[in-house]
C-alpha cells in the first residue's frame, strides 16, 4: 500500500504537470473549450458550440462568421444563393475572441472554412502567408463585382502585393447615442449637427445626477471612443506608413484628455465601473445619458425593450468645423480559403452576397449597412424605433479608416493596458501617451 | 539472462496490449505535445506554424527580464496561498462532518459537489453579477461599495474565493474516500479515554487519511499554477486589476493565441512547468515528516 500510493501521487504530478506544457501545441483543446462553455449556458448560438472552426466539405460549403445578430438575415440571403447554385451552406458562428484562435489552429493545420470574414487586424498576416483564395482574377471576369463600388479604405484593406484576396461585406460608422427620456428630465437639448465635441463635454457634466451618467466611455475599444477625437482634433494614431506613432502628437494627446477630464469631473464613469459593466449596458438600464456606439451595436439595442423605447441616435460631435466630425470606419471582407474544396461555389457565394442586389438585401434586413455604396439607405427603414439617420449622416463626414498595421493586436493591446493609467488619473495623460508612442515605435520595428 | 517462460511472454504481450490505448493517448495527447511545446521555447515562430528561426536561449533571456513574467507569477502564487489551505481545510471539515450519520448526509453532499459539475465559465458568469460594484447582489445586500473584481488590490482574492467554493465538493469527496479506510475502533476507544471531537479529528483522522490529504495538496497546488478560465472569464482588458490578475497560463494564452508569439508563449509555459516540478519536488520530500502510510 505505501509503496503504491507514493508511486500514484508521484505519477499524478507528473503527468498534471506535463498536462498543462502540453497544451503549447493542442492547447485549443485544452484551454478554449473551458470558456466555450460559457455562451452555451446563456446565448442563442449554444446549439452550434464548436470545437473546430468547420472545416472543408466537398459539394457543401462551410461559412464562419462571429457575431450571432447578423447570422439570421445573412442566413436568409446564404439560403437564396442555395437554391440559386444548389450548393448548401451554413454559417456557423464563434464569437470575437475564439474566432481569432480557431482560425489561426485552422489555417495552422489547413483546415480553414470554406468562406469567412476578414478584418483588419489580421488581414495582412493571412494574406502574406497564401491563407487566402486569390481573388483577382475572378473579380475581373465578373459582371457582377466592381471594386469601384466599394469604399476605397475597405477595398485596400484586403489587397496585398497587387492581389485582392476579400470583397468588402459592410461598412460601420460611429454615432452619439442617446437617452431621450434622461435628456428631458435633466432639460438639455438632443444632441445634433451643431454640438462641438466641447459642448458635448459640458452636456454630459449637466446630465450627471446621482442616478446616472452623462457619458459613459468604453476604454478598451477605441473605435467608439478616442480614435474620433484624436482624427477630429487633428492627431493620428499610426502614420500612413505605418512606421511611426502618433500617440505623442499634441492633438492626439488632447483628444483622450477630452474623456480622461470627464472621467475626472464624475460625468463619466470611473474604469472600475465601465470595466465590469459595458457602456451599452449602461444605456440599456438608464444608467447613461449618451454613449458612443459602432452601428453593429444596432441589433443589441433594436432588441432592448427599454433601449428602443427611450433612445435615439445622433451624427458625432465635431471640433472646430464641421469638416472634421470624424468617423473610425472599419469593413469586414468576404474571404474563402486558399485550399478550399469549392473555389468556384465559395466565389459564387462571395460574389452574390458582395453584388448589389446581395448588398441592398444586407441593408433592407438590417443586417449593417453595406459596403457597396449606395445601397445602405435601405437600412436607415429597417428599424422603426431609431433615427438611423445619426449613422448614416456619418458616412458624409471625414471617413477615416481605423488605424491598422500587420500586427495590429500588439500594440492596441499595449495601448489599452497602458491608457488605464490615464482614465484612473494615476498618471498624467501625457506621459502615458509618450509611453505608448515609444513602445508602439518599438513594435512597428519589429513588424 | 534467464529464459522467459511462454506464460511470462504472453503476460508480457497482453500486459502492453492493455495499456496500450492510454499510452498512445499520452503521447499524442501530452508526450509529444509537451517536447514540442519545449522544442518552440527555443524558436522565434513564424506566422501558421511557417518560417520558424531557431534563436537559443533568446526567449528565456528575455522571460527572465520580463516584469510582466514575475508579476504572473506572483499573482499566481498569491491565488495559490489563498485557494489551496482554504480548500484543503474547509473541505476536511466538511467531510468530516458529512461522514457522521446525519439527517440529509446524501442531499448535502451533492450540494457541495456540484460547483464542480457546473462549467467554470457558467460560474464566473454568476460570480461576475454577484460581484458587480454597482448592480452586484454582495454590495447591494449589504449596502457597501466595494469593487471587488476591479480593485487591483482585492481581485485576485476575490476571484481566489470562487476558486475554493468550486473545488470545495471534490476535495471533499477524495476526502470522505479517505475516511471510509479510518477503523471505527480508533474513535471508540479515544472516546473511552475522554478525546473529544477536536482531539479525534487532530490526531486519529488527520493522521490516518494523511496520504489522502497530501495527494490532494499536490494535485490542487498544480491546479490552482495552472489557473486560467476564472480569470479568463472575470477579468478583461480594460480592467484596472488586469496586471494583479494575469496569471502564468493566462500570459501564456495572450502571447500564444491572441499575439500570436507562439514560441515566447512557450517558454512561459516551460517556465511554469519548472516551477511546478521544483514545489512538487519540495513536497514530495517534505511528506516524510508527516504523511503516515498504514
Amino acid at each position: 500500500m505505501k509503496k503504491r500510493f507514493r508511486f500514484c501521487s508521484m505519477v499524478m504530478g507528473a503527468i498534471m504537470a506535463a498536462s498543462i506544457v502540453g497544451c503549447g501545441s493542442t492547447a485549443p483543446a485544452e484551454t478554449a473549450p473551458a470558456t466555450d462553455e460559457a455562451p452555451a449556458a446563456e446565448t442563442p448560438a449554444a446549439e452550434e458550440q464548436p470545437t473546430s472552426i468547420g472545416s472543408s466539405v466537398e459539394g457543401e460549403l462551410s461559412v464562419t462568421i462571429w457575431d450571432e445578430g447578423q447570422r439570421p438575415g445573412l442566413q436568409q440571403i446564404v439560403d437564396e444563393w442555395s437554391k440559386e447554385s444548389g450548393v448548401k451552406a451554413t454559417i456557423q458562428v464563434v464569437d470575437w475572441n475564439n474566432y481569432w484562435t480557431l482560425l489561426e489552429a485552422g489555417a495552422t493545420g489547413g483546415e480553414l472554412p470554406d468562406v469567412f470574414w476578414m478584418h483588419s487586424n489580421v488581414a495582412q498576416k493571412y494574406m502574406e502567408n497564401d491563407q487566402l483564395l486569390d481573388l483577382t482574377d475572378r473579380i475581373a471576369s465578373s459582371d457582377k463585382i466592381d471594386l469601384g463600388n466599394y469604399y476605397e479604405g475597405i477595398v485596400n484593406l484586403y489587397q496585398s502585393d497587387g492581389k485582392q484576396y476579400a470583397v468588402p461585406k459592410d461598412i460601420d460608422t460611429i454615432a452619439l447615442w442617446y437617452n431621450k427620456t434622461i435628456f428631458d428630465e435633466m432639460g438639455v437639448a438632443y444632441p445634433d449637427d451643431t454640438w462641438t465635441w466641447e459642448h458635448f463635454a459640458e452636456a454630459a457634466a449637466q446630465l450627471t445626477n446621482d442616478q446616472h451618467w452623462g457619458f459613459a466611455l468604453a476604454p478598451g475599444n477605441n473605435q467608439e471612443g478616442y480614435y474620433n477625437t484624436i482624427y477630429s482634433m487633428g492627431g493620428y494614431v499610426i502614420s500612413d506608413d505605418k512606421k511611426k506613432s502618433g500617440m505623442d502628437d499634441p492633438n492626439s494627446i488632447k483628444a483622450v484628455k477630452l474623456f480622461t477630464d470627464m472621467i475626472a469631473a464624475g460625468s463619466c464613469p470611473d474604469l472600475a465601473t465601465v470595466s465590469e459593466t459595458a457602456p451599452n449596458e449602461l444605456l440599456n438600464a438608464g444608467k447613461t445619458a449618451m454613449c458612443i456606439s459602432g452601428s453593429w451595436m444596432l441589433a443589441g439595442y433594436r432588441d432592448n425593450e427599454y433601449t428602443s423605447a427611450n433612445c435615439d441616435v445622433a451624427v458625432l460631435p465635431y471640433t472646430s468645423s464641421p469638416s472634421d466630425r470624424v468617423s473610425i470606419y472599419n469593413g469586414l471582407g468576404w474571404a474563402a480559403a486558399a485550399n478550399t474544396k469549392n473555389p468556384d461555389a465559395a466565389w459564387s457565394l462571395i460574389e452574390y452576397l458582395c453584388s448589389k442586389e446581395g448588398q441592398l438585401k444586407q441593408a433592407e434586413l438590417g443586417v449593417t449597412m453595406s459596403a457597396y455604396k449606395g445601397t445602405s439607405d435601405a437600412w436607415v427603414n429597417s428599424v422603426d424605433c431609431f433615427d438611423l439617420n445619426g449613422h448614416m449622416k456619418m458616412l458624409d463626414a471625414k471617413l477615416v479608416f481605423r488605424p491598422y498595421s500587420r500586427d495590429t493586436t500588439v500594440w492596441e493591446d499595449m495601448m489599452i493596458e497602458k491608457l488605464q493609467d490615464a482614465w484612473t488619473g494615476d498618471r498624467p495623460v501625457e506621459d502615458v501617451c509618450k509611453d505608448i508612442a515609444a513602445e508602439m515605435n518599438e513594435a512597428l520595428a519589429e513588424e | 539472462m534467464k529464459k522467459i517462460s511462454a506464460r511470462q511472454k504472453s503476460e508480457f504481450i497482453w500486459g502492453w496490449l492493455f495499456i496500450l490505448p492510454t499510452m498512445l493517448g499520452l503521447i499524442v495527447l501530452n508526450i509529444y505535445p509537451m517536447i514540442d511545446t519545449v522544442r518552440q521555447s527555443f524558436y522565434k515562430t513564424g506566422d501558421f506554424g511557417k518560417g520558424n528561426v531557431f534563436v537559443g536561449l533568446k526567449n528565456y533571456e528575455k522571460v527572465l527580464g520580463d516584469s510582466e513574467v514575475w508579476q504572473a507569477l506572483w499573482n499566481t502564487v498569491k491565488y495559490a496561498i489563498v485557494e489551496v489551505p482554504f480548500s484543503v481545510v474547509i473541505a476536511l471539515l466538511l467531510a468530516v462532518l458529512l461522514n457522521k450519520k446525519l439527517k440529509g448526509r446524501d442531499v448535502f453532499r451533492t450540494i457541495f459537489f456540484l460547483p464542480m459539475v457546473v462549467a467554470p465559465a457558467a460560474i464566473a458568469m454568476v460570480w461576475k453579477w454577484l460581484y458587480n460594484s454597482n448592480f452586484g447582489l454582495i454590495n447591494n445586500v449589504f449596502h457597501i461599495k466595494v469593487n471587488w473584481i476591479s480593485s487591483p488590490s482585492l481581485a485576485i482574492y476575490s476571484i481566489a474565493v470562487i476558486g475554493i467554493w468550486s473545488m470545495l465538493g471534490y476535495n471533499m469527496v477524495l476526502f470522505l474516500a479517505g475516511l471510509q479506510e479510518v477503523p471505527r475502533d480508533f474513535y471508540e476507544a479515544a472516546a473511552i479515554d475522554g478525546a473529544n471531537g477536536w482531539d479525534q479529528l487532530i490526531h486519529i483522522t488527520v493522521p490516518l487519511i494523511s496520504p489522502t490529504i497530501f495527494f490532494v495538496i499536490v494535485t490542487r497546488i498544480i491546479g490552482a499554477m495552472q489557473v486560467f478560465d476564472l480569470i479568463y472569464m472575470m477579468i478583461d482588458l480594460n480592467n484596472p486589476a488586469w496586471k494583479k490578475t494575469e496569471s502564468l497560463v493566462f500570459l501564456f494564452y495572450k502571447y500564444s493565441f491572441e499575439q500570436s508569439k507562439k514560441g515566447y508563449g512557450a517558454t512561459v509555459v516551460v517556465v511554469l512547468l519548472i516551477v511546478i516540478m521544483i514545489l512538487t519536488g519540495i513536497q514530495l520530500i517534505g511528506q516524510k515528516k508527516w504523511v503516515h502510510y498504514s
